[in-house]
Parts: C-alpha cells; sequence; structure tokens
C-alpha cells in the first residue's frame, strides 16, 4: 500500500503527459489528412489551371481567326462543367477542414478561376455568337445567417436541376462573393447587387428572388 | 479553426485527460484490486438499519445482516422512521425471533435517513457501526472483507461494491451496468485516495470517528456522500473492499430515476458548496474530490449547452431549407447531399468512444464471478450510446430544483 501511495500524485502529471502525445499525435494526423485531401484538390485545381490557359490561348486566337470560335465556346462550357463538378467534390472535402486552412485556400483560388472563367465567357460574347445562357451564381461563403444558408442550398439545388434540364445550354459558374476578389468586386459593381444570393443570367437579369426552375427558363436564350 | 472546433478539442483533450487517468492507475494497481486486509482482531460491530415504508424488503435485507457470517456482530438495530406501512410490526417480530435484532422507532417521521441513521446510532457501543438500507441485501461474507481495512487506526470508513438486485426491466438492467461502471471506477478512486461516497447499501464506520464528526447531516439529501467528504476533511482515510458486496433495489420507472438522480446531484450540490472552503486544501478532498465533482458538473453542463445549440442551429436551418425547398418545388434531401468524409473530429470521437468501451467491458467483465444477468448487447451499447448522455439534461433539471429551494427526499 506504501507504494500505492507514493504513485498517487505521479499519476496525475503520467496523464495528462500521455494525453498530450495522444492529442498531439492526433492533430499531427489530421493536419496530414487534411493536407492530402487538399493535395487532392490542388492538383484538380492544377489540372483545371492548364484548361483554362488553354481557352486564354485560344481566345488570343480567335483575332487571327474567327472559325474558333464554335471549339472556343465548346470548350468554355466543357471547363465550366468541369469545375462545376470539381466544385461539388471541393464542398464535399471541405467538411474535411477543420484544423488547417487549407480548404479556403483552395475554394478562394477556385473563385478567382470561375471568375476568369466568367471573363472570359463575356469576351467570347463580344466576339463570337453565343448559342448558350451564362449563369453565374454569387453567394457568400462565409455567411453565419442560417435563413441565407437555408435559401443558398436551396438555390444551388434548383440551379443543379437547371443545369442537369438545359445541360450544354447554360453554363453554370457558382461564385463566392466575399472572398475579397477585386476582379469580382469590379466585375459586379455594375449590376447594383445589394443582398446575396443572387443569379446573373447573361450579364442583363439579375435575379435576388427565385422560386423555380421555370422561373430561370424563362431569361434563358 | 472555428470556435466550435476550439471547444471541441477541448472537451476531447478533458476526456481524454480523465480517461487515461483511470486507465493508468488501473494499469498500476490492478494487482491490488482485490486486495483486503485481515483483521488483526474482531472488531466489535453494530448495524444500523433506517427503514421507512420498507415492509417489502426490511425481512430479507434483516436475514442477509444477521447471515453475513461475522463473528462479532454485536446488535443489529432496525430504525423505523413512522412508516405508513407494515415495517414496525415486521421489525418487531424479527427482535422477537433473533436476539441481535434490536427495533426501534423514531419519535417523530425525521423525513431523511440520515435522521433515522442518526437515531439508530445513539444505541450503538461498539468499535465500528455500519449501516445498510432497508432495501438492501448483503452478500455472505462481505462483512468480513471489510473489518481488516480497520487496522489502520486513521481508518474512518470502508465502503463496498453495490450491485443491482433487480434487473427485470430494462431501466434496471441500463442501472446493474452504471453500479458495476461506478463500482469499478470508485475503487481505482482509492488508489488517489479519492473515494467520495460511502453509499447506504454498505458502509462500515469507525465509531469514535463517526461521534467526532456528529454522524450525518440531516440537511443533506446524500448524507453518504457529506459523511465521506467530512471524514477526508477531518483527515480519516476511506477505502473499499471490491469483493465485498451489497445489493440494493434500483429505481424500476423512468419518474423514480428522475427522482432519485434529482436528489443525488441536489445533495452533491449541497455538499460542494459546505465544503468550498476546502479548494485545494485538506489533502485530496480539495485537490481532486472537490474540484473534479464541480469540474464535471460545469463540463456537463456547458457540453449539453453547445450540443443544444448546435442541435437548435442545424433544426432551424433544416426548418428554413424545407420551408425554401417547399416553395420553389425542389428536392428536399438528394444522395449527394449525404457526406461521409470523415474529420479529424471524428476521428477523436471514435477513439474516444472505443477507450470509453472498452473501459466499460473493463468495469463489467473484470470480476469473473459476478451476476451478469441482463447485460446482454442492447443494454450495453443503450448505456453507452444513449444513457451517458441523458444524464446532463438530469443535471439543468437538478440545477433548476436546487435554485428553487427543493430539499426533499
Amino acid at each position: 500500500m506504501v507504494r500505492l501511495l507514493q504513485s498517487r500524485k505521479r499519476v496525475f502529471w503520467e496523464a495528462l503527459i500521455l494525453t498530450i502525445v495522444v492529442f498531439l499525435f492526433g492533430l499531427l494526423i489530421g493536419i496530414f489528412y487534411e493536407s492530402t485531401k487538399s493535395s487532392d484538390m490542388n492538383e484538380y485545381y492544377v489540372n483545371s489551371e492548364l484548361s483554362l490557359m488553354d481557352i486564354f490561348a485560344l481566345n488570343s486566337l480567335l483575332s487571327i481567326n474567327s472559325q474558333n470560335c464554335d471549339v472556343l465556346t465548346s470548350s468554355n462550357l466543357e471547363f465550366a462543367d468541369k469545375i462545376y463538378q470539381e466544385a461539388v467534390i471541393l464542398e464535399k472535402y471541405e467538411s474535411v477542414g477543420k484544423v488547417t486552412e487549407h480548404m479556403e485556400v483552395v475554394h478562394k483560388r477556385y473563385d478567382v478561376l470561375r471568375t476568369f472563367l466568367w471573363i472570359n465567357t463575356i469576351k467570347t460574347s463580344e466576339k463570337c455568337e453565343k448559342d448558350y445562357s451564362t449563369v453565374v451564381y454569387l453567394y457568400e461563403y462565409f455567411s453565419k445567417d442560417l435563413t441565407q444558408k437555408a435559401k443558398q442550398n436551396v438555390w444551388s439545388k434548383i440551379l443543379s436541376d437547371l443545369k442537369q434540364e438545359q445541360g450544354r445550354n447554360i453554363l453554370l459558374i457558382p461564385i463566392a462573393s466575399d472572398t475579397n476578389l477585386s476582379s469580382l468586386n469590379a466585375l459586379t459593381a455594375k449590376f447594383n447587387i445589394t443582398s446575396y444570393p443572387v443569379v446573373i443570367i447573361n450579364e442583363k437579369h439579375v435575379i435576388s428572388d427565385l422560386s423555380s426552375v421555370q422561373e430561370l427558363e424563362r431569361y434563358l436564350k | 479553426m472555428d470556435t466550435i472546433t476550439v471547444i471541441y478539442l477541448i472537451y476531447i483533450f478533458i476526456g481524454f485527460y480523465f480517461l487515461f487517468l483511470f486507465i493508468l492507475i488501473y494499469i498500476q494497481n490492478k494487482k491490488y484490486l482485490y486486495y483486503y486486509p485481515k483483521p488483526k482482531r474482531d472488531y466489535s460491530l453494530s448495524i444500523v438499519i433506517p427503514c421507512y415504508n420498507e415492509g417489502a424488503t426490511i425481512e430479507k435485507t434483516v436475514k442477509s445482516v444477521l447471515d453475513s457470517g461475522y463473528k462479532n456482530l454485536k446488535k443489529v438495530i432496525v430504525v423505523d422512521d413512522c412508516s405508513k406501512d407494515n415495517s414496525y410490526k415486521i421489525i418487531k417480530e424479527l427482535e422477537k425471533k433473533y436476539p441481535k435484532v434490536l427495533a426501534v422507532q423514531t419519535p417523530k417521521n425525521t423525513g431523511c435517513a440520515a435522521g433515522s441513521k442518526n437515531y439508530g446510532a445513539k444505541f450503538v457501543d461498539t468499535e465500528l457501526i455500519g449501516f445498510s438500507d432497508g432495501d438492501s441485501f448483503i452478500e455472505k461474507g462481505s462483512i468480513d472483507k471489510l473489518v481488516g481495512f480497520f487496522n489502520d487506526e486513521k481508518m474512518g470508513s470502508v465502503t463496498c461494491s453495490v450491485l443491482v438486485a433487480n434487473r427485470d426491466k430494462f431501466i434496471e438492467r441500463v442501472q446493474s451496468v452504471e453500479y458495476k461502471v461506478i463500482k469499478f471506477s470508485r475503487k481505482l478512486l482509492e488508489f488517489i485516495d479519492s473515494i467520495y461516497v460511502t453509499p447506504g447499501p454498505l458502509g462500515v464506520f469507525r465509531k469514535s470517528a463517526f461521534d467526532k464528526i456528529g454522524g450525518f447531516d440531516e440537511k443533506n439529501l446524500t448524507e453518504d456522500i457529506e459523511i465521506t467528504w467530512h471524514l477526508q476533511a477531518e483527515g480519516y482515510k476511506v477505502r473499499m473492499a471490491l469483493l465485498s458486496r451489497a445489493y440494493t433495489v434500483a429505481p424500476s420507472t423512468i419518474k423514480d430515476w428522475v427522482k432519485q438522480r434529482n436528489r443525488w446531484n441536489i445533495g452533491g450540490l449541497q455538499t460542494s458548496i459546505k465544503y468550498g472552503r476546502d479548494w485545494f486544501r485538506k489533502g485530496m478532498l480539495g485537490k481532486f474530490i472537490l474540484p473534479f465533482f464541480v469540474f464535471s458538473w460545469v463540463i456537463g453542463l456547458f457540453g449539453l449547452t453547445v450540443l443544444a445549440y448546435r442541435i437548435l442551429k442545424v433544426l432551424i436551418f433544416r426548418l428554413f431549407s424545407t420551408t425554401y425547398s417547399i416553395q420553389t418545388q425542389t428536392s428536399l434531401i438528394r444522395f449527394e447531399d449525404i457526406s461521409l468524409m470523415p474529420n479529424i473530429l471524428i476521428f477523436f470521437g471514435l477513439v474516444m468512444f472505443f477507450l470509453s468501451m472498452w473501459f466499460t467491458l473493463l468495469s463489467l467483465f473484470h470480476m469473473k464471478d459476478e451476476n451478469r444477468k441482463g447485460e446482454n448487447f442492447f443494454v450495453l451499447s443503450f448505456y453507452m450510446v444513449f444513457y451517458v448522455m441523458i444524464y446532463p439534461i438530469i443535471l439543468i433539471s437538478s440545477f433548476y430544483k436546487f435554485l428553487k429551494g427543493h430539499r426533499k427526499w
């Protein structure tokens, strides 16, 4: 029993040290896991970036040869579909990001990419005849307001339904508006947007009150 | 990192700390779990049994004490607290039948077990005084395993393993699992001098120590917790003999269970306030027992608040989403919405859950000769997943009752 009493106080420190070791080990595993997922997303991003650069190159070719319009339109649509699918994957991966902020950075980089795509489609429509509609969905990524979050959740579903129905007739670009991107801010300034979420169709119609897929279809080409 | 993640990680850290503390105590002391000293001599002992409306069980209780096999048992004092049933008649008959039994009645109902116990203690003149509840049954040989601890002059009280006697209903079976976990944890706490209660079903006290502290506090709803803290505050030791067993009747309805838990919590609060001045003083009482008690309440209540906040947020979000979905005629939920992507919080939570499960199973299965009636997979799962989550809710109701001045049994 004497030995027991001697070890009495030591066990509190031993438990503390063991807890710190296990906790730090767990945190390191968590950080490693989050980094792995972030690397996966980065890989997607690099490929998407390459696709966008390719589209830019195509865009430059337009000044030389207007026959590239079809290729460019097709590339824009394919690229939009690709990054839309990646956005869905990113959304799932974002639930992984608890300790690090890697996923937030990846999300922001994708927003820049999507803004680039939007600018490019505007440029393309100046030079080529457009047979599809551009649907830009602007939402708030960091919003804490539950009403707004619920609204955005439903809007995403409506837009997803619209995309499924319309296929290549629409180019859907969802962009987070509160990531403080100068290019995006400059681009949206002319629309006088007062609240989010908002849908901009073909840079003409600004819809801030969405009730159905059918309502959106009225504004499409 | 958001606030909720930080709170969650702090909880995980605290949870791991206490779990590892118990695991380390177990690993370092497992050889001594079943140890009980051989008595240097046969200490004289009397057992006091408080009785209020225990007509159905009192005879069995008294017989279990008489049949316990302790040679130097002098008297069994059964104290009727002016029962409304036939308890007093039964104990009077027992008095006639067994010479060691003394049947007494309080002048008026004391309203608490402490009152009857103190009244019965007046008739005791032995070196040791034991207490058992009117609805508890002592296993043969259990007293012999307790008395040897009194070889140590500073030993104030010794307690036993308390197990559930009735295991027919589901609620009784879940409590049976709970009592075994409590019993095992209490034994581990002995190794850091931190036993916080000498439960009613069987506890033996050194009579001189009992008299010195003035017996049980009759204003306290958990007189068995209060007296243990009081003894520790006076420098006495408290020990537990794991192999000594008493069986008690656990609440059979949710209403009775809630009532019992409220009483335990309110009594615990009363005791914590009474000994509040002893923080970080009076040995392990101030350094561990008191902070452990208060801290577990604080983290329990705070955790419940955070959980309620999270659930409320999800519910409001779902309500708004459903409303919008109906308005816009979109699907409420889709397959893509279900994300099974694990994260670090889930990983920590799973490690914690499996370690807790291992500890629970260890508590249940470390004694091979124990009765395991009713401990099936479903009962164990319910205990580990739901039962432990319900307890903080009872805590809220207890706090409310305590603040409203509820002090009744």
